[in-house]
Parts: C-alpha cells; structure tokens; sequence
C-alpha cells in the first residue's frame, strides 16, 4: 500500500519532539512512499493536496502531529477528490497516545510506525501476557490508601500497606466534620481503619519507607526500610502507663501542633495499629544511646518496650504499586502579611479543624489562646486551655498562598468549602459570634456544595466577596482589613481569631518517591496521571498507579473514588493476566516488531 | 442612565504602560493594602475594573489615578502579577493626555519616537535660533551686557514669552480636568463655597507633598525615602523657575557670586540632581518595584531633566571662572534642553506638578460635598447603601 504521511502541528507543540527526525525515520519505515513536514498550523489547500495524493499514486495518508484529528476532513476530501478511499486516513496522534516526556521521540516514532502499517496503536504496544504478582503495594495510608487497600483485599488479594507515621488515617483522621453533609470523619474513617488492620489479606507496615523499587510492570521488587517502632505491637494494650512517666514533651502531629504529647506516645486514641510507639527523635534513651532514662521500659506491666530495637529493611514482590502518598500544608508564615507566627490566634486551616474537633485538646471547644509564662525558658507561650475564651468574632481568609503567583497557582480546591464548613461549625457553638468569611470567588461545584454555600450565608455568616490582605494588630484585638466589593466598600474587622484556609502541596516525601519510581511529576510538584481524561489513575509507568491528593487536590468523595478506581484497575490487571500496564513499557523495536505481526496476520 | 463602553480601551491603555489589567481577577488585595484608598476612593481595584469593562467615561471623570503615588505594595502582593501600580501610573498618563486639549500627549505617550524626534527638531531650531542672533547681535566673547552673546535681557522676554504659553496651555487642560471631574464627575451639586473652603489644600499639597509621604510600607521608617527625594525635585524645580523666569538678570550677572539669589539657585541645583540622580539609578537598578517597568516618557523625563542640570551648572562654572566663550557655548546647549523641556510641559508627565495638587484640592471639595449631602439626604431619612 503506497503511503503518504503527512506532519501537521498545532501551535503548542511541545518542543520535546524533533520532527525532522521522526520525518527522516517514517521515511524509511516500509511501504512509505512520501513524507512530507507541513510546518506549525498549517494553512491546507485541497487542491494540492489533491495533486499530490494523485501524483504519488498515495492509497493511504497519514496525519502526525499532536492533534491531526484537526486537518483530517481536509484530507479527507482531498482523497475523496483524487479518488482514493477516505477509510484509508489514519490518525497518528502523539498527544493521544502520550508522545510526552523523556521517550517522547521514540514514543511518536511507534506511534507514526502503526499508523502506517493501519495497526491501531493501543493494540500493537500494550504487551500483555506477563505473568503478575499478585500482591499489591499501596504506599500511604490516607484514606486513599485505606480505600483501594480495602477493595483490592476484599477482592481476595494480597496488599501491603505502608505508611510513614505510626498510624494509618492520614488527615482525614485529624478533621472534624465532612462538607457539605457535615458528617463526623471520624466516623466514617475509624471503621475502615480497624477493617485494615484486621484484614487477613493487607500485610500493614508503619513507620515505613521505600527505599529502592525495581523490575518491571507485574513483577517490582520493593525494598522497605521499616523504622524501628520500639513498642511490641501485639502486646501493647495502650495503657499509656509510659506515656505517664516520659519526661520529654513534643509537639503533636496529629493535633497539627496545637497540643503537646510524649516522646512515647500513640497518636490519637483509635490509632491503627493501636499501640504506643517511640519518637526516636525525641526520645531521652535514644538520643543518650541508652544512658539516660529508660523510665517507660520498667513502668510497663507487659514489657512491651524494647527501645533498643533495631530499624529493619524488608523485600517483598508486587505486582502492582499505587501511590496515595496525600499532601500537606503550604508553609504559611512566609506569607508575612497574615501575621502567622506573629499573631497567636492566626490559625492555619488544620490548627482550626483539631480545635474544633471533639477529641482535640480543648475537648472541642472553640477557644481563643491563652498565655502563660515558662518559668523554666522565661519566655510568654500562648496555648489552648479549655477553660480559654471564646471569640467574639472569626474572619475566614480564603486562597491564602492559592491562585497565588508568587506561591501556588493553582486552586487547592477544598479551602472554600471548608471554610464554609469552619463558618457553619463556629456559628453552631459559639453563641452571637460574628464571622467573616473574606473570598475571591467561591468555588462550590460538588454535589451539594451551593445548597451548603446557601445555607452558611442564610445562617447569617458575613461572606464577604473581596480578599484580605492584611491582619495587623491593635490594642489586643486583631484587625483584617478587606474590601467588600459587593458592597463597594473597604472594611475594617476587629477579630479575635483568623483561620488560614492555607492551600496545599504536595508531601514533602513525593519528589524522593517520584525519583525512586521513575514516574514524572507536574508542574506544581503532584505526580503526573498518564491522561487526565482518559485514564486519571494511571502513571506513565504500567503498574504504577496515583490515587488522591498526590495527583492534584480533590475532596474526599473525589478521594476515595479515585482510590477505589484504581483498585479496579488493579485487579484488572490480576484477573486478566495480561495488559498489564500500557505502552510505555515497550520499546520502539519491540512495538515495531509486534505491529509487523499483527499487521502480517 | 446608559454609560458607553469603549471595548478597545484597554488595548489603548496597553501602549501608556498598563500591560497586564486583563490578568486582574477582583480579589481586592491592592485596595486593602493601599495606604491611600478610603471609603470614597476605593482603588486601584476598582480603576482595574473599569478598565476590564472598558468604562471611559468613569475614569475620565475620576481622580483617584492622581491619589496614588505608586509605593508598589499593591503591584508587590499582587497574586495574578496584574501589576495595579503600574496600571494606575497609566491612568495618569492617559489622563494628562486626556486633559490635554491640543491632544499632542497622546503621541508622546503612545511613541516614544515621536517624543525624541519632537525634542530634537525643537532643540535644533532654539539651538540656531540661538547661535544666529548671538552672533549676529553679539560676541561670543561677551557673556552679559553690552554685545552680549545672549543678553540677559533678551532671555528674560523669551522666558517670559514661554511662560506665558505655558500657564496658557496649563491654565486651558487644568480648566478640563476641573470640567472632567468636578461637572460630568460629580452627581451631587457642589456648592461654591466649599471651592473657597477648601483651597488652602492646594498650595498645601503643592509645597509638602503630605500624601506621599504616607507610602511607607512600614511604620519602622522614620522618612520615606522617595518622597523626600521627590520633595526636594519638585521644590529645586520650582526654585529654578521661578529664579530663570523673574531673576534672570541677576542670575547672570557679573563673575562674582551674588549670594542673595545665587544661594537659592545652589540648594535647588542639590534637590534637582540629587533627584535626578536618584531616579535614574532606580530606574537603571530596578531597585523598588515602582521602577520595574519604566515607559519612554519616564526616560525622556529624568534623562533631559539630568542633562538641562548639568549643563546649567557648566555653565554656571565657566561663567564665574571667567571663560566666557565655553559659558556662551554650553549656555546655547543648556537653552537646547530647556526650550523643548518647557514646551513640552503641558503635554508630558511634568505637568502632574499642576494636576496632583489640583486633584487634592478638588478630592477635598469632593469628600466635603459627599459628607454634607449625606448629612441633608440622612435629614430627609432616605437611606443610602
């Protein structure tokens, strides 16, 4: 069949993609007949077209470019004009099939190779048939993790489930109520956390890292460094006689810092697995290697502490990998003009959410800090006492650090909703308090989420459609300056707390784990999924999977959606026994081979 | 009441300076951080706005671009990098050029091309003008007097002749601005009393430049730096106007210093090249954010305004030193810089020295007919919102 291809490229064409060069290969590829460059958004002529076609005695035309789609009724009546058969068009489009990245020549080579041999792309460089592990690793025990753990070991199969900290939960486990139904997260979370650490089929490992990953798509070998945890795991009762007796006190994570716990400690009373563990970091013993305290080991009546364990690495084989490895907070105090850091009752969103939260250190109360002289340090510190005041009034600042060009320029999609929710949850237990919710444009586009944003505004929360860019502070009480634009005027709010709806990155671990797996991050640092619309879940590496916070910000349900679509996509590539992962795992000679194949039969 | 909108105008204002107003997305930052925005002048978000929409007829009428004096901190916490700063230094460019009636601003502005070529062609023909009378009437030998090569006597007429021009010119545009702002801006009526109430804002804004001065960013400064820089331009400025256009023959008489004029020709000759210095090396630097973006009439101003000051103090040396030829000559250049700089005046950014003041004066007659009809309208108990 005498073939003519044909290079049209939009305007964006990425610069990673040499034309000439895939022109001078496709040149020599059998059966071509001519090749020919258009150039960047070419203007076409039917007429020559029509010539050309006619003057090659070309039976089919192939279209190269990132979106050739776009000149092929061009063709199309070209080659119904001069005769030929319009069916005989075929499409090589590299930014379909993902021609992006550090193989992106070679990958827009097989791409222009299949298309002229009229095989379909997908079926040529998908290889399938290899064998696969069927044991699954989840990296991260967030709620993404929990959810596509949960589904793949339902389905019978094998997960290990790592997780940095000492307890699976993640931030969902930190959160107070769900928008826009404002049901208790822990609620909904607990179960499915108890359900993994019972679960026969999830292998859980705590306090672990990857160290290094290798193999192919269906069979990785993963090296994990599990953290020495200190505390016997099957024989701690979470007593907390040690917790008691340890002398050093440490910042809590899971209360985002606002309240303090022990160098031995568990982190929240329902943890996963519900055992004490030791902070190597801060821990006496540790840090003396031995010659100081030791007080935790001779108070427990199970001798279930052993701190000098020693940190273990372990090998498993999987088949496949997800990642839900979640997020963080942007570092709001180089944001100097919100004053956090300076100001103490500038809260940052999550400081709020375990305030707010019953099993905080305020038991739920919404308190205003209180201060108290360290006789020790000489120094004021301001902390949450239970017995604290309640404020008289709360501004809420949206978009702080997002939509932002000197911090994050993209939307971290939950501040507005959540804000809304802080609105509706301060209203509820502050009685007369006055809130202040300062915001650019409110992005409430879930299901139930503008019934939500209605209801905060008629319960008579102040929304005020303008940013604020200043908190200072006069006399004791807090000013935010903003202005109302609805209203046309510039407005001046005496506060006495402002919560940050602080936008988010990603977790301070992703860059490592990106390098350690080969998978490619965006621009803003998530991992890139192979297609955002196509397959959301998947990386350009097969077998390896994204689910939740780690590709972009979403929401819970967006979250556990995801997670559970990827454990669809896992067990896919279990039951099926083949097709596992996509084209990326095959070379340029291999797809040429296995399309000549499929082109001979 | 229907208002036009000039969908092109924003394109238009793409050429005084403001390039980025379509990236604005209304959050209100810049307005919250400016020092000088209150309850009637809220801006520079809403300036942003009106250009967004293409409102003509708003900002032709307001005087909010001449309240700002472009500290930065709006363009320097902008989230879209829509840069405001620069966006309300535009408007004031477009402004002048709005006040202008000869409408020879708006090339200026527009080109800067057009500027440098308009200067030139006027330096060159004051240059032989110059040199022709001088030597046909005088000796180049001669500094004042008798066959003087450009007698003082004859500069005085022609300062005042170009003075005269040029209230002229200014005294025509300022009447505009008035119309603009104070008759088509105002929706309330202004009673003439409140002109007179109000006037000491004028020379008190014109000599003390308060409002500047409550740039700073933060309260730790003791001076704002800029604004004395600016004070001591403008107040050196109009020393040396008023020295060249009712002094000059006692400027230039004799070698010997004449202490009792020539003692304020020094302190403005210090406030003027300390400015000009100061200017151009921020601009150079792009120290402060304010000077980040310099247009073409920023660099005509300061760069003609440094050369008009040293050629002046040339001068001034050969002449006390007694080398009355190099006097005459650079005399001839330091007169190629100022005739097109006088001129020009009334078409360029120089003329904000009559317009600031005059916004000031005219936002107090503002602000105070806005509090007494709101006083009257409250005593009718009709509600505003």
């Amino acid at each position: 069949m005498r073939t003519g291809v044909f290079f049209c490229q939009a305007e964006n064409s990425s610069d990673e993609l040499n034309i000439d060069a895939i022109a001078k290969y496709s040149a020599n590829l059998p059966e071509v007949e001519t090749v020919q460059v258009m150039g960047i958004k070419p203007k076409l002529e039917i007429k020559t077209l029509c010539d050309r076609i006619k003057s090659d005695k070309l039976d089919r035309v192939v279209i190269a470019g990132d979106i050739p789609g776009y000149y092929k009724p061009f063709f199309t009546k070209a080659m119904r004009l001069s005769g030929g058969n319009p069916d005989e068009i075929r499409l090589a489009s590299f930014q379909e099939h993902g021609a992006k990245g550090e193989y992106a020549v070679d990958r827009a080579k097989a791409i222009v190779a299949c298309a002229t041999m009229g095989v379909p792309f997908g079926l040529a460089a998908i290889p399938g048939g290899n064998p696969v592990n069927h044991a699954t690793l989840v990296i991260g025990g967030g709620i993404a993790g929990i959810q596509s753990a949960l589904e793949i070991a339902n389905a019978g199969k094998l997960v290990y489930l790592i997780e940095q900290s000492g307890t699976i939960g993640g931030h969902m486990a930190m959160f107070d109520k769900t928008f826009p139904t404002l049901d208790c997260a822990a609620c909904i979370l607990t179960p499915k956390m108890v359900d993994v650490g019972q679960h026969e089929h999830i292998r859980l490992l705590t306090k672990s890292k990857i160290i290094s990953v290798s193999g192919k798509p269906g069979s990785y070998r993963v090296k994990i460094k599990q953290q020495a945890r200190r505390v016997d795991v099957k024989s701690c009762v979470a007593c907390g006689l040690c917790a008691d007796i340890c002398p050093e006190r440490v910042e809590s994570e899971f209360d985002a810092g606002i309240s303090k716990r022990k160098a031995i400690y568990i982190p929240f009373p329902q943890a996963v697995p519900n055992a004490y563990l030791i902070d190597e970091e801060h821990c006496r013993y540790v840090l003396t290697d031995g010659e100081k305290c030791g007080h935790c080991v001779r108070k427990c009546p199970k001798d279930c502490i052993h701190l000098d364990e020693q940190d273990s690495i372990i090998d498993i084989e999987v088949g496949n990998i997800i990642l839900a490895t979640g997020y963080e907070l942007l570092d709001v105090s180089k944001i100097a003009q919100y004053g956090y850091g300076k100001y103490p009752n500038v809260l940052t969103s999550l400081e709020f959410e375990r305030l707010t939260n019953a099993s905080g250190s305020t038991g739920g109360r919404i308190v205003t800090k209180s201060n108290r002289l360290n006789k020790r340090t000489n120094i004021e510190e301001w902390f949450f006492s239970p017995e604290g005041i309640p404020p008289r009034s709360v501004a809420l600042i949206h978009c702080v650090g997002s939509r932002n060009k000197n911090y994050n320029l993209y939307c971290s999609r939950v501040c507005c909703m959540y804000s809304l929710k802080f609105a509706h949850l301060i209203k509820e237990k502050i009685p007369n308090v006055i809130v202040y919710e300062f915001y650019i444009d409110m992005r409430a586009f879930g299901k139930g989420f503008e019934e939500f944003a209605e209801r905060i505004k008629q319960e008579g929360t102040f929304i005020i459609r303008g940013h604020s860019a200043s908190v200072s502070m006069n006399n004791g009480r807090m000013i935010v300056r903003g202005e109302d634009i609805f209203n046309d005027r510039l407005v001046e709010f005496n506060v006495d707390m402002v919560v940050l709806a602080v936008g988010l990155v990603p977790s301070p671990g992703t860059e490592e784990l990106s390098r350690i797996l080969g998978i490619s991050r965006d621009r803003d640092g998530w991992f890139s999924e192979l297609d955002y619309n196509g397959s959301p879940t998947e990386t350009d590496k097969g077998g390896i999977y994204v689910a939740g916070m780690c590709q972009a910000p979403k929401d819970i349900p967006d979250t556990v959606a995801q997670a559970s679509a990827v454990a669809a996509g896992v067990l896919r590539s279990l039951t099926s026994g083949k097709g596992i992962g996509h084209m990326s795992s095959l070379s340029l000679s291999e797809i040429e081979s296995r399309a000549k194949t499929i082109h001979a039969n | 009441m229907a208002i036009r909108v000039n969908p092109r105008f924003i394109d238009e204002l793409d050429r005084y300076g403001a390039e980025d107003v379509q990236l604005c997305y209304q959050c209100g930052d810049c307005s919250t951080v400016c020092p000088h925005a209150d309850d009637i002048y809220k801006f520079p978000r809403k300036s942003m706005r009106r250009l967004q929409m293409g409102l003509e007829e708003k900002i032709e009428t307001t005087l909010e671009p001449w309240l700002c004096y472009y500290c930065g901190q709006c363009s320097e916490q902008c989230p879209r990098e829509a840069d405001p700063g620069e966006t309300m230094m535009s408007l004031r460019r477009w402004l002048i050029s709005r006040y202008d009636f000869t409408g020879i601003a708006k090339h200026f502005f527009k080109s800067g091309t057009t500027e440098v070529l308009a200067i030139l062609t006027v330096s060159i023909l004051t240059g032989s003008f110059l040199l022709y009378h001088g030597f046909s009437f005088g000796n180049i030998n001669i500094y004042d007097g008798e066959g003087a090569f450009l007698p003082s006597s004859f500069i005085h007429r022609l300062d005042l002749t170009l003075g005269l021009v040029l209230v002229l010119f200014l005294a025509v545009n300022a009447s505009r601005m008035w119309y603009f702002t104070m008759i088509k801006g105002m929706k309330i009526p202004v009673p003439w009393l409140l002109y007179i109430r109000e006037f000491y804002e004028l020379p008190w804004h014109f000599f003390t430049q308060k409002r500047y001065s409550d740039c700073q960013a933060n309260d730790d400064q003791k001076m704002y730096m800029p604004w004395m820089i600016h004070l001591g331009l403008m107040l050196g400025y109009v020393t040396m106007l008023v020295l060249v256009m009712v002094f000059i023959e006692e400027l230039q008489s004799g070698p010997a210093i004449q202490w009792s004029v020539h003692i304020f020709g020094y302190l403005a000759t210090v406030g003027l090249l300390t400015g000009t210095v100061y200017f151009i090396r921020n601009r150079i630097n792009k120290s402060y954010i304010q000077y980040k973006k310099s247009h073409s009439t920023d660099w005509v101003f300061v760069s003609l305004l440094f050369l008009i000051v040293i050629t002046g103090i040339l001068q001034h040396i050969f002449h006390r030193s007694g080398i009355y030829d190099w006097a005459n000559i650079s005399y001839v250049i330091h007169l190629m810089f100022v005739i097109p700089w006088l001129l020009r005046m009334p078409f360029s950014k120089w003329s904000h020295l009559i317009y600031r003041p005059l916004a000031m004066y005219f936002t107090g007659i503002q602000r105070a007919a806005y509090l007494r009809h709101e006083l009257i309208t409250s005593r009718l108990s009709v509600t505003i919102k």
